[in-house]
């Protein structure tokens, strides 16, 4: 039963990595808010998981929150966003799609390297999924230093979110639900205030 | 009976089952491809018959042609014939593991992709030797990918035998949910779209020199050497689409050698081919080939998944 769950997780915490690496191979900025909505949707998944099996029940309401938050209302806002974008050009990364590539495969060495005596201390089933949660930081990282374009920056900005909810809920078993809900608040309100300012953003930051 | 017949009769009945049956799985996925287009399509032995015309045919051999091209489709033979025999096919008993691993195994794959780059290279065309380069590009790229993606397998089950592979995977199913696994089928799956030259890499219909890798190298043999060339090609396919399917999924392959469990592994063993045959075809439907600088890209990413594969089974050890 243990080791079931810590697979589940791991493989749901894999997922989420595999997301984040479609946008350094995807061009387009669609594809990016699509991946970014199937990630909130398997951060969701992993945190229904981690409710049931570790007993945390108030971790239901989270993922259901997370759900409509990042799984619906902000791809929904980031794809007006995308609709409004003057240029329909494919987006140009700041790096190569091959270097990006294997730069994120060494930040994922990197962060499973990192967390390995932290691994090792814990003793909680989910602790395998936790350098694959850092991994997802770095990558996300990265996503919003390599790319030019603010949407991208935007989606790296919130799979980054993403990633520390599931370091938070692989390492922690949540954090306590008021703190979870001012963190949506925030998500929310910073989605909606790039959104305002974006296009102000864009004409100061390119060329 | 004597226990080395034994071991050579297992070994030669699955080798003989992966060669007779890969025309039947190209013709397979060309019908379920010209289903899914809204053709008919040739029924699945039709490959068969057009071996069997090519074989009867005259050659034509160009002037310029050395030994090496001569020499070029019995190697490529060979080579896919042995790294086939070295798969297990039906049962996860497997007496080659003796003679050679995963390794030996990507080393005869690649020297049949040498061979076949040096018989495009040799008669001096244009286009064979715009065919070899590129399918060098291809290979140099692919190799660390599969060299990795088998590295995370060898990781997790402690053998580089393929037997034994199958075998502890099929003991401890928890081994296939884990992330390495995954990330290493998903990998493994991409190294063998380009290593069988397959969409969105390679079209493997294509009749526009400028695009084709494998079919360019192969423009200027005829006769029986393009039939030993494109049988080759398709033992290639049918023996990577095998190592995916029992690798990554062993269930159903036979345990022992009673006749009971090895009429289930064979079953097994279709059932599979079936099913990735039609995500194949399904595949090449729904992609467009790529252009061949954005090649590495994929391949780039195949690696980086094997990469990851590979970290994760080896930190969470």
């Amino acid at each position: 039963m243990e080791a079931a769950f810590s697979r589940i997780t791991m493989t749901a915490a894999s997922a989420m990595l595999l997301l984040a690496l479609v946008v350094l191979w995807r061009r387009h900025a669609g594809a990016y808010i699509t991946a970014f909505r199937t990630q909130s949707i398997a951060l969701a998944v992993t945190g229904a998981v981690v409710a049931s099996y570790g007993g945390a029940s108030e971790l239901f309401f989270v993922s259901f929150m997370i759900l409509v938050v990042k799984g619906w209302i902000v791809p929904s806002v980031l794809s007006g966003m995308d609709a409004k974008r003057q240029s329909a050009r494919e987006l140009r990364p700041l790096l190569n799609t091959e270097t990006s590539l294997l730069v994120s495969g060494a930040l994922a060495v990197a962060a499973y390297e990192i967390s390995r005596p932290l691994a090792e201390v814990m003793n909680l089933p989910t602790r395998g999924g936790l350098p694959i949660a850092l991994a997802l930081v770095f990558v996300s990282l990265f996503i919003v230093v390599s790319r030019r374009e603010v949407i991208a920056q935007i989606v790296g900005f919130l799979m980054l979110e993403n990633g520390i909810a599931l370091l938070a809920l692989l390492g922690a078993y949540g954090v306590p639900l008021i703190v979870e809900l001012g963190v949506f608040l925030d998500v929310l309100l910073g989605v909606l205030v790039m959104q305002a300012v974006v296009y102000q953003i864009h004409d100061t930051s390119a060329d | 009976m004597d226990p080395l017949m034994t071991d050579a009769l297992v070994i030669a009945a699955q080798t003989a089952f992966l060669i007779v049956i890969a025309p039947a799985v190209v013709g397979y996925v060309r019908l379920i491809k010209a289903r899914l287009q809204g053709r008919r399509g040739a029924t699945i032995i039709q490959p068969y018959r057009e071996l069997r015309k090519t074989f009867r045919k005259g050659m034509v051999i160009a002037e310029s042609a050395s030994w090496i091209f001569h020499v070029a489709p019995f190697a490529i033979v060979g080579a896919t014939t042995a790294a086939a025999s070295l798969a297990p096919v039906v049962s996860t008993v497997q007496p080659a593991d003796l003679v050679g691993d995963l390794f030996v195994l990507a080393a005869l794959l690649m020297l049949g992709t040498f061979f076949l780059a040096l018989g495009g290279l040799d008669p001096g065309t244009a286009f064979g030797g715009m065919g070899s380069s590129r399918e060098m590009t291809v290979a140099a790229l692919t190799e660390p990918t599969i060299a990795i993606a088998v590295l995370t397998l060898a990781l997790t089950t402690g053998s580089t035998s393929l037997g034994a592979i199958t075998g502890t995977v099929l003991k401890t199913p928890a081994y296939a949910i884990g992330p390495g696994h995954a990330l290493a089928f998903a990998a493994f799956l991409i190294a063998l779209i380009a290593e069988t030259g397959r969409l969105p890499v390679d079209n493997p219909s294509t009749h526009l020199e400028l695009t084709m890798i494998h079919e360019a190298m192969i423009l200027e043999y005829s006769g029986p050497y393009l039939a030993l060339i494109e049988w080759a090609a398709a033992v290639r396919l049918t023996l990577l689409l095998t190592l995916a399917a029992n690798l990554f999924l062993p269930w159903g392959m036979a345990t022992s050698l009673v006749p009971a469990a090895l009429t289930v592994g064979l079953c097994a063993i279709v059932v599979k081919l079936a099913i990735l045959g039609l995500l194949l075809a399904l595949l090449e439907t729904r992609v467009a080939k790529l252009r061949l600088f954005r090649v590495p890209e994929l391949l780039a990413l195949s690696f980086t998944l094997a990469l990851l594969g590979a970290a994760s089974s080896f930190f969470t050890k």
